[in-house]
């Protein structure tokens, strides 16, 4: 690792064992069809497959050609035919068409299904309906869990996010619990669980159950990893007025991912410019970068960037971004942009930030972004007001299509864009206090406008969890002292003060304003009955599992986090992801 | 040769017939005896029902049962201690060991035909076969009855008679059959028929008596009509030995008596009041027979049993015979003697004990003693020479204990199961071969419970292979007593069972469901903590919805749908839709499903949930999913709307109707100005329309659509610029009063590399962003004025940083003394 952890701080344990595990899984399901094959693998899996067996290992089992499961049919002459899939309808309908024009020409090839990381009855049913499952073998590649990073774990399913919080689908649950339960068997058991959410709560159910079942195999040995940490996307149910706490962190976050690199300009901007310039000078190496693995990136980020320091790590990864942002627009924008985000997580100048969001549409400058901003607005203020909810979702349409009906369907079940109800109303006067309060800082009025703000969850958590620490003077970067500095001081992710606190005290006990406010109240957990085997050196390794994505910015919190107190945080996700992604995930798009 | 017999119990079942009047059948293992008085071989006794009785190996009667049933032919036990009933009819009848009926299959339609004339039960590594000779001599066999494949067996040329005798043998993993027709003998496979001679068979035979196959099928024994007998491998291909025992009378039964590894053969070889042990040696061993006696073949021996005694036959262990020979010095025996001095106090005890030292034999001996005490079947034996052994260990520094110790177990358990209560004389030999395991079943079969488990906590097996696996067989055994209510049942079984690691509720249930006690089977899935498991099982008993909601419980995805799929085809369609309602996580489950597979069930869905807003949403994505003509576009539109309305979303229908409008819009632009409109947002269906120079049309559709002045103001600067329509945005601009200021007219010249047009509109941008657009021409001299007037130190800052090089000192020097100016103040 490039950067100093404290001295006493635990070792990580070894995850390259993962994919060791992967990979002979993988060989050992390739050889189960002897002889030459033909592989076609579906596009997620190209990139995860990469890391776990390059081409040549893959052409050591037999595979000779390579093929991307796509839309269109492919031409293999092979007499064997494997497919290595998710386990999607789609994917189903592919191999029927394939396999049922073989038969149509008259022609018997061998095929195989490895479905990863499961297969589904309902992918069974699909062929069985078209007809082919005699024709074909199934399998399942059991691979779960990519190691991205030394401490990092993606299960490398972004479908989980819009399956489950928004279509209710909870197929990917059990796959959560098969994750962990892989994970205690190698480097358990854990002996402290906590957890928040609906999602999280029944992932840990059904890995419990697991683990009950095979009783025995861990007890008794020694934990490694002290503590496990539950978070999901949407701790709150989806309903019309209220805001789900995690998601909403998730459009902040990246929102402030922007404000990290222009807020307080006064004093960042020199940083700034010299990181578009030195970001210039390295794009011709970035256009590498694809083919980097994260850590390798970070190494060469770290050396290239030494006078920055540990921050620039996080810069790196959005460095990229930046760079084609202040491309695409002129500085001012881009500012206008973070002082927008910025006045909308503080909650002043709603109405100037509403018409800016406004002019952002009809000037289409971008779909994701414009959705993007109304999310941020929409939960920073718990909900639109009737009128510009309304008026916002017309000037969408007529910019970007009629199909987005569709999506703000989509963000409201989710929760992410809603209306405020009827009795919300006063938000209108509220920010015009807020305005008062911000603009002349007068500290006695903030108390009473912090009652009149409850209103709004996210204005009660935030300050309830100082999630917007008021700094004096200035934030120097350089010399970080929160798990703010991601944001360059300006807002500590809410998943990260949760785990901060709920560490601090060993359980949920006095957060239960949080939780409440978090709609979790039934949906918080702490299980601590593992016998007390742990060493001090376990307790302080703690496993993050979010159920839904993380950021790259929570991550480096907690990795702050980690060497202020000399934890070690490993994450496991279900995917990395940001909220671009996030707003994609929601789009509806024309096929 | 050593040989030896001994009392294993003495009988005191009280049999009313003779056991020549009945089919005998004794499992190996020290297994049940079971008895049916044969009527069928006597004409006179027809009219008279027989009883079928079942004893365990001492005698205790476990079951008896009237036959009602048609002509037994013959029977035998099943590896699984089931008593397997051939009938002359080729129906074979299964009992249980208490004499309940299990099932029945028959042997086939030729069987049927030609009756059964004589049959044998044998058993293979794969479990047990029947084998079958018909009325019209020929085989049939099964090899495995729990898995039945009736295999008819190749024809024997010009067989015309019954075999004089005949038996399976098992080579090679396939069961054939040897039979003896006069002095020929055939091999019968099911391929083919072979004749087959054995090597160096003495001349004069005429006819094969008796034929016994070993208990492990290797060895082969033939009695000839010349009282010679022949021993040898079952491949034929080796003679062993030979022995004349000059009796010409057929016997009753023979039988090989041999030892495991042992390297002596030995027959038995049994007449109406006469035993022979025959093998290798000149002389035989012979017994008078007091009464009617059974010969049972064993691994390492032979059991007997009489209406009144019940004994075994082995050959000495080396071991035994090593301690008990008689004057014997082997270690082992002096060991014994020793440890007997030691208890008489006598110095005779160290005299013994130094002569083995001395030998260096200590070692030896102490494993003697424990060996030997292995193979007693009394336990004073055992005990003296466990002393024995104890005592030797004494004396030596490093004697693993283990052997000792396991040994005493071994014998614990084994002394436990011979009990003449119990009644199941194994050899320690043959308990090694069985296994504990299969001892444990088979005293669950006997429903001998407490004993299984006091011996799964003795021997300390882990409770998932013990103590849990006797729970569940108890609480299957207990469910079937239909003379106590379920709720006493159920309550009786968790009592017992908690929630003991390993007992499946769900299994137990399933019986309870087999003996028709369904809603006992209900309050037994209750227990059961794996809601996964309930499933199956309540889909049986069709208790579907039940069986949805524990499929929820469980969170298994597959498992839920498996349930759904059942529910499906056995509601209706209301009813199936009904139910899903109730359950949101199933809902949602099937909806994911119908999306890809079942677009219109999806639509009926929402329809019965009078689900308007997704109803709106579907028909929505319709419109340019599904539907490619622009007429069932719009229909679809329609119906959205209509839909919309319905859900009160006005807003939703409202932008459905602009949406049509804007279709057929687009439709009649594409027809009268061609290029391409459809399924462009409404937006760029405007700048489309500017850029292609239709300025009227554009404003009409912007009028007609309502867009707001900004957007348009927008639209068309950017359309414009694009254009480098430079007159015409300029003539714009002048339209009117610019709803977003003059700021943008210049940045976007500025983006088309426009100085000459940008400068046109500095002057009408609003003071606040003057210093801004003056900055963006490059006028900054002027900037710097502008800012200086306005007395705004940000917009000063932002000059200064504008200001560069030489060209712009002067400037710069001008803000710095304006600065300077204004801190006078």
């Amino acid at each position: 690792m490039a950067f100093p952890h404290r001295p006493d701080a635990p070792e990580l344990p070894d995850f390259s064992m993962l994919k060791r595990l992967a990979r002979d899984q993988l060989i050992y399901l390739l050889e189960q069809l002897p002889g030459k094959k033909d592989l076609f693998i579906e596009a997620d899996l190209m990139s995860p497959l990469d890391r776990i067996a390059n081409v040549s290992i893959l052409k050591q089992h037999e595979v000779d050609k390579l093929y991307k499961v796509e839309s269109k049919p492919a031409v293999s002459s092979s007499e064997q035919l494997c497919f290595l899939v998710r386990p999607r309808i789609k994917n189903m309908r592919y191999i029927a068409n394939l396999v049922n024009a073989d038969k149509l020409a008259g022609r018997t090839r061998k095929y195989k299904v490895i479905f990863s990381p499961q297969k589904f009855y309902a992918c069974e049913m699909v062929l069985e309906e078209e007809g082919i499952y005699g024709d074909v073998s199934c399998d399942e590649w059991a691979f779960s869990l990519l190691p991205l990073d030394v401490d990092l774990l993606s299960m490398e399913l972004p479908e989980f996010f819009r399956d489950y919080f928004l279509e209710g689908d909870q197929r990917w649950i059990n796959t959560v619990a098969q994750a962990l339960h892989l994970l205690s068997t190698l480097y358990g058991p854990f002996p402290n669980c906590y957890g928040i959410g609906r999602c999280a709560k029944m992932s840990y159910e059904l890995w419990r159950k697991l683990e009950d079942e095979e009783d025995g195999e861990t007890k008794g040995r020694r934990p490694e990893i002290g503590h496990i940490f539950l978070l999901d996307r949407g701790s709150v149910d989806f309903g019309p007025e209220v805001t789900s706490s995690d998601k909403s962190l998730k459009v902040l976050l990246n929102a402030e991912d922007k404000v990290f690199n222009e807020i307080r300009n006064e004093h960042f901007s020199n940083v700034f410019g010299f990181l578009s310039q030195k970001a210039r000078n390295l794009q011709a190496q970035y256009d590498r970068r694809r083919g980097m693995d994260i850590k390798q990136m970070k190494n060469f980020v770290s050396q290239e960037l030494k006078g920055l320091k540990q921050e620039h790590r996080l810069l790196s990864l959005h460095i990229g971004a930046c760079e084609s942002i202040m491309k695409k627009k002129t500085k001012q924008d881009f500012q206008e942009l973070i002082k927008t985000e910025h006045a909308l997580l503080e909650g002043f100048n709603i109405r100037e930030s509403t018409s800016y969001i406004e002019e952002h549409i009809d000037r289409q400058v971008s779909p994701i972004e414009s959705l993007r901003l109304m999310c941020l607005l929409s939960i920073t203020e718990n909900g639109l007001i009737p009128k510009d909810y309304r008026s916002l979702k017309t000037q969408y349409l007529q910019s970007y299509g009629p199909e987005h009906l569709l999506t703000f369907s989509n963000l409201r079940r989710a929760g992410l864009l809603t209306e405020q109800a009827p009795g919300d109303t006063l938000t209108a006067v509220e920010s015009k206090v807020s305005k008062l309060v911000t603009d002349k800082a007068a500290g006695k009025i903030t108390d009473a406008f912090s009652s009149l703000a409850k209103r709004s969850n996210f204005r009660a958590i935030s300050k309830k969890l100082n999630l917007i620490p008021r700094v004096d003077g200035e934030y120097d970067l350089k010399v970080p002292r929160d798990m703010a500095y991601v944001f360059s001081g300006a807002y500590v992710p809410l998943s990260c003060r949760i785990i901060e606190q709920v560490l601090e005290r060993r359980s949920w006990q006095g957060l239960d304003e949080v939780v409440r406010l978090l709609n979790c109240s039934e949906l918080a957990f702490t299980d601590m009955t593992r016998e007390d085997k742990a060493s001090s050196e376990s307790l302080r390794l703690i496993l993050v599992v979010f159920l839904g994505g993380c950021t790259f910015s929570e991550i480096s919190a907690l990795r702050f986090l980690g060497r202020e107190k000399g934890y070690r945080f490993i994450f496991l996700t279900t995917a990395v992801t940001n909220s671009a992604r996030l707003m994609e995930a929601m789009s509806e798009v024309k096929a | 040769m050593g040989h030896r017999k001994y009392e294993l119990y003495s009988m005191d079942w009280d049999l009313k017939e003779e056991l020549r009047d009945c089919l005998v059948a004794a499992a190996p293992y020290g297994g049940p005896i079971a008895l049916l008085r044969n009527p069928w071989r006597k004409e006179k006794a027809a009219s008279v029902r027989p009883v079928l009785e079942i004893y365990s190996a001492s005698g205790m009667p476990l079951a008896s049962l009237l036959w009602k049933s048609g002509p037994v032919v013959s029977l035998g036990w099943s590896a699984e201690e089931e008593l397997l009933c051939v009938q002359e009819d080729g129906v074979v009848l299964v009992y249980g060991l208490h004499g309940d009926f299990r099932r029945h299959f028959s042997m086939g339609n030729e069987v049927l035909q030609n009756r059964v004339l004589d049959a044998r039960i044998f058993h293979t590594e794969f479990g047990s076969g029947v084998a079958i000779l018909t009325g019209a001599h020929r085989f049939t066999l099964s090899a495995n009855v729990g898995d039945l494949k009736l295999r008819r067996m190749p024809e024997v040329p010009g067989l015309q008679s019954a075999p004089s005798c005949w038996t399976t043998l098992c080579q090679d993993r396939v069961a054939h059959i040897l039979l003896a027709v006069g002095p020929d003998l055939y091999l019968l496979d099911h391929a083919a028929c072979s004749s087959v001679t054995p090597p160096g068979l003495a001349p004069g035979v005429s006819s094969f008596l008796q034929m016994a196959v070993s208990f492990t099928y290797r060895h082969l024994a033939l009695f000839t009509d010349t009282g010679y007998i022949w021993m040898g491998t079952t491949s034929l291909k080796e003679k062993l030995c030979e022995f004349n025992c000059n009796i010409r009378a057929p016997p009753k039964q023979m039988v090989w008596c041999s030892r495991p590894r042992s390297k002596e053969r030995a027959v038995v070889v049994a007449w109406e009041r006469r035993l022979m042990v025959v093998g290798d040696a000149p002389e035989s061993i012979q017994f008078v027979l007091d009464e009617d006696s059974y010969l049972v073949p064993e691994l390492d021996g032979v059991r007997i049993f009489s209406r009144s005694t019940h004994e075994f036959l082995h050959e000495v262990p080396v071991a035994s015979e090593e301690i008990f020979k008689i004057a014997s010095m082997a270690p082992g025996a002096l060991l014994l003697e020793a440890q007997k001095e030691y208890e008489k106090e006598s110095q005779k005890a160290d005299e013994y004990l130094r002569e083995i030292q001395e030998l260096g034999q200590l070692t030896q001996a102490v494993q003697q003693c424990i060996e030997a005490a292995g193979h007693e079947h009394r336990p004073d034996m055992q005990k003296s020479l466990l002393r024995a052994a104890s005592f030797g260990k004494c004396f030596l520094d490093r004697f693993p204990p283990d052997s000792f110790v396991r040994m005493c177990q071994d014998l614990r358990v084994l002394n436990a199961v011979r009990d003449y209560h119990i009644g199941i004389p194994l050899t320690y030999s043959q308990y090694k071969q069985l296994t504990i395991q299969v001892l444990l079943d088979r005293l669950v079969l006997r429903r001998l419970y407490p004993l299984a488990i006091q011996i799964c906590e003795y021997l300390r097996l882990p409770e998932v292979q013990g103590v849990s696996r006797i729970l569940a067989h108890w609480a299957c055994y207990k469910v079937q007593q239909k003379d106590v209510s379920d709720e006493d049942v159920a309550r009786a079984i968790n009592q017992k069972l908690g929630d003991t690691p390993g007992v499946s509720y769900s299994d137990i249930a399933a019986r309870a469901y087999g003996c028709g006690r369904t809603e006992l089977a209900i309050k037994l899935l209750e227990y059961e903590p794996r809601s996964g498991e309930q499933v199956p099982l309540l889909l049986k008993m069709k208790r579907s919805k039940l069986a949805l909601s524990k499929a929820i419980e469980s969170g298994d995805t597959d498992l839920v749908f498996t349930v759904l799929l059942h529910l499906k085809n056995e509601l209706n369609r209301g009813d199936f839709f009904m139910t899903l309602r109730n359950q949101p996580m199933a809902l949602s489950l099937y909806r994911q499903f119908c999306k890809y597979q079942e677009l219109e069930t999806l639509k009926d869905l929402y329809n019965q949930d009078d689900n308007h807003q997704e109803l709106g949403s579907f028909h929505i994505r319709a419109s340019y999913a599904a539907e490619e003509r622009i007429e069932g576009r719009v229909a679809a539109l329609q119906t959205a709307a209509d839909a919309f309305y319905k859900a009160k979303n006005e807003f939703a229908a409202k932008a459905t109707e602009d949406q049509m409008r804007l279709l057929r819009l687009q439709r009649r632009l594409e027809d009268e100005l061609g290029g391409r409109f459809l399924d462009l947002s409404l937006h760029d269906t405007v700048t489309t329309l500017i850029l292609g120079g239709h300025n009227k049309r554009a404003e009409q559709l912007a009028r007609d659509f309502r867009i707001p002045d900004k957007r348009l103001w927008w639209l068309k600067l950017t359309a414009l610029a694009d254009l480098e329509d430079w007159e015409e945005l300029e003539k714009f601009s002048k339209s009117k009063k610019s709803p977003i200021g003059y700021l943008p007219f210049v940045e976007i010249c500025m983006k088309q590399h426009n100085k000459y047009e940008a400068k046109k509109y500095t002057s009408r941008v609003g003071p606040e962003q003057k210093v801004k657009a003056l900055l963006l021409v490059g006028d900054v001299a002027q900037a710097a004025d502008v800012a200086i007037e306005h007395r705004n130190e940000a917009e000063l800052s932002l000059v200064l940083s504008h200001c560069t090089g030489a060209t712009d000192g002067a400037t710069a020097d001008k803000i710095q003394r304006a600065r300077a100016q204004a801190q006078k103040k």
